[in-house]
């Protein structure tokens, strides 16, 4: 019976794959990576008219100068979205770090506990740092956690580990609710241990106001880039805020380096792998290439002076002032410009930070802040009512309130941007070819990634390359044999 | 009748500190079972591991600036504030002022005094024309331990001034009035009466200000993190990020071991250096 079971589950698999195939290659207009996307008021009138409401849109010109709205080639089962699923009562805790959607995330929970009566949920809230650091053993600890989040990587693999995910593959709200390609982060031999729920572009955010102002034209490649840094600084403008002595968004550029520094998607990771477990270090040619970059942008000028004391309470306030043409950390980072300057509000767009000459094997970042799951060593009545909280959140009109109110697209089939200008606007990297954030696969953040992303902060600082990287690879190797 | 005293100690002191002996002995990544390595954890410490070496002397060096400079300031100021006079009392309020804020908030007050670019103090080292002055206080380096340790000193002397105060208060005003008659100028008051009876309150506050600088954890963590590269790393910032970054309680474990032989070894040195006998008297 059981193998009749899972050849079921396959042939419907299979269908639903084939189906996936098909529709994605629909006929729909799409965004692909050489297409110039236009942005703005005129867009959202023109949008707004036609009546669509449908997976994610941008405003593109079509072949006859038009303006009109297309879709973002999203890699969605296309299944019919379902309603989210009916709770007990109870109580439970729904633990995360995202203290910034704590509001929003306050105002779904009133419309989840309204639409079930006699269940609650009560948020608890910790550090990005804390989070990271302790609530593997809080919510190993406390049953009542039924639902959590994890950061993709180390965090996930450790709870995975841990015991405490909850499978969550046969929900027909996972498959049919989801944006599939989304759910690798979450997934593990093919099952789905939790929903990446905000996506995010790890991609540099730029005034694309001061950029029509002065002339100025996205660098597409490491030369013209360069290039750019020494003329935008000539104008008196910072040309990257980049936060640098704030690791965890100065390591974020550290994405876009990595992307086109391998041949392949397989060669970088098995580089990466190698360094995350100490089989190499950090004075191999690709490495010292990207760590040449870095000391490059520095005497181009592209940083902030003493720019290893700038951290992210300056730059984005730099940005949103109009000190700073660039801020290079990502869509996450674009409520809090707003928030600084609303002027700021869809001025901003998104580049590709391309690190190479050559035609680049990727053009953008993305990730998941965050993994959504339910905790396996909870008690039934508290997964379920963990299950149907989490069906709610991958409905359409919930998942929008979300991404409208955090300022952040979501991995939520049917959501429409409109609302939010600047998730408008940024949404065309969803068109290009992305790779998900490559500065995660280093599972040993403390022992790893920390250290190396030190280095490089250090080296864009102007410290010396081969003693800042042979001094780190030892410190990562000592580390590693700890 | 001692009972529930002893019961209540070996429970939330002695069982940690046998468990943490016990964990101090194993590899053990706090989800898969614990692995019995002997004495590796200290082998390695000893041998292997120069990142925890240079965390050591960094210690080393945070504790005597801060353990000299604290000593220092909180015996000038308890001397200064010793009477009680209304401007006194206001100004040993206002010295305490700091001890009462949440480190968290010290660390953020002077993250934002250090920042090279909007800084307070930098502002005004540029402002009167010091711009060679003007450095990167919290990101260079040379300078982020001493950086910290300065918001150390100001965070903690108001502390060890009233430890003064109360030991000061002690010494017999007519020793000083005896020194007065005698024609003893202040500072051969201060060498031959007040050092000397202040001697047991300065072995106090030595002792007292070592641990806490080799306890130092929350003013690192909030202004640096440790870095850049571990300049500013402390032990128990390396035991925290060891245990809850690295998942290697067992090591981490092995690190606190170090560090309670670290400061038995310190306070016993610093009792003998300053001779203090309390059986005597």
């Amino acid at each position: 019976m059981k193998n009749k079971g899972m050849q079921i589950s396959a042939f419907r698999l299979g269908a639903i794959a084939v189906m996936a195939i098909g529709l994605a290659s629909a006929s729909l207009t799409s965004v692909s990576a050489d297409s110039t996307p236009t942005f703005g008021t005129k867009c959202t009138t023109e949008g707004a008219s036609t009546g669509t409401s449908t997976n994610s849109l941008i405003c593109q010109k079509g072949d006859s100068g038009a303006l009109k709205w297309a879709r973002v080639r999203i890699s969605s089962n296309r299944q019919t979205p379902v309603p989210a699923l009916h709770a007990n009562a109870g109580t439970i805790e729904f633990h995360h770090w995202r203290a910034e959607d704590k509001a929003v995330f306050a105002d779904i929970i009133s419309k989840f506990e309204a639409a079930n009566p006699g269940t609650h949920i009560v948020q608890v809230i910790e550090s990005s740092n804390d989070y990271t650091n302790l609530a593997f053993s809080q919510i190993k600890g406390n049953p009542k956690s039924a639902i959590f989040v994890t950061s993709r990587g180390g965090q996930f693999t450790q709870f995975y580990n841990g015991g405490l995910l909850r499978d969550l593959s046969n929900e027909r709200f996972v498959k049919s609710n989801v944006i599939s390609s989304a759910l690798t982060p979450g997934t593990v031999d093919g099952k789905v241990y939790g929903v990446p729920y905000q996506s995010l572009f790890n991609d540099p955010i730029y005034n694309a106001d001061m950029f029509a102002k002065n002339g100025w034209s996205v660098p597409k490649n490491w030369t013209s880039l360069l290039a750019f840094c020494k003329t935008v600084k000539a104008a008196g403008i910072i040309p990257f805020a980049w936060p640098a002595a704030t690791r965890g968004n100065a390591g974020q550029i550290m994405n876009s380096f990595l992307m086109n520094s391998a041949p392949d998607l397989a060669t970088l990771t098995s580089r990466i792998a190698a360094i995350d477990t100490g089989k190499a270090d950090l004075t191999q040619p690709w490495f010292v290439d990207i760590a040449t970059k870095y000391q490059q942008m520095n005497a181009a000028g592209c940083f902030p002076s003493n720019v290893t004391g700038y951290n992210d309470t300056v730059a984005p306030a730099d940005f949103a002032s109009g000190k700073a043409a660039i801020y290079p950390t990502g869509t996450f980072g674009m409520s809090t410009v707003t928030n600084l300057n609303p002027a700021m509000k869809g001025k901003m767009k998104i580049m590709s930070l391309i690190t190479v000459d050559t035609k680049p094997l990727y053009e953008g970042i993305t990730n998941n802040t965050f993994i959504l799951h339910v905790n396996a060593k909870s008690s039934s009545r508290d997964q379920n009512i963990a299950r149907a909280f989490l069906s709610f959140l991958t409905t359409a009109d919930i998942a929008q309130q979300y991404a409208v109110g955090t300022s952040q697209h979501v991995s939520i089939v049917n959501v429409d941007y409109s609302a939010n200008i600047d998730l408008l606007n940024t949404s065309d990297i969803m068109g290009k070819k992305l790779l998900l954030a490559p500065r995660f696969l280093f599972n040993n953040v403390t022992t790893v990634r920390n250290p190396l992303e030190d280095a490089l902060i250090a080296i864009g600082g102007g410290a010396d390359i081969t003693k800042t990287l042979t001094d780190t690879s030892k410190t990562i190797k000592q580390g590693l044999g700890a | 009748m001692a009972l529930p005293a002893v019961a209540i100690y070996s429970f939330l002191y002695l069982y940690p500190a046998i468990s943490n002996l016990l964990y101090s002995t194993q590899r053990w990544d706090g989800v898969t079972k614990a692995q019995f390595v002997g004495l590796h954890n200290f082998k390695y410490l000893a041998t292997s591991d120069d990142l925890f070496h240079k965390i050591v002397a960094n210690n080393f060096r945070f504790s005597f600036v801060v353990v000299i400079l604290q000593t220092l300031f909180s015996l000038m100021f308890a001397i200064f504030l010793l009477k009680n006079t209304k401007a006194n009392i206001f100004l040993r309020t206002l010295f305490f002022f700091p001890t009462i804020l949440s480190s968290v908030s010290v660390g953020l007050i002077w993250t934002f005094l250090y920042n090279p670019n909007f800084g307070f103090i930098n502002a005004s080292l540029k402002a009167i024309g010091l711009h060679k002055l003007a450095l990167n206080w919290l990101s260079d380096g040379r300078y982020s331990l001493y950086s910290i340790a300065i918001a150390q000193i100001w965070f903690h002397t108001g502390q060890m001034i009233v430890i003064y105060l109360a030991g000061l208060q002690q010494i017999p005003a007519e020793l000083y009035e005896a020194a007065d008659v005698d024609g003893a100028t202040r500072w051969q008051q201060f060498r031959n009466i007040t050092w000397p009876m202040a001697l047991p309150t300065t072995a106090v506050v030595v002792a007292y200000t070592t641990i806490q600088t080799f306890r130092a954890f929350d003013l690192v963590y909030a202004m640096t993190q440790g870095g850049p590269m571990n300049s500013s790393d402390l032990i128990v910032t390396s035991i925290y990020n060891m245990a809850f970054g690295a998942y290697k309680f067992g090591y981490a474990s092995a690190e606190s071991v170090v560090l309670v032989v670290v400061v038995l070894v310190i306070t016993w040195i610093q009792r003998r250096t300053l001779r203090v006998d309390y059986g005597s008297k």
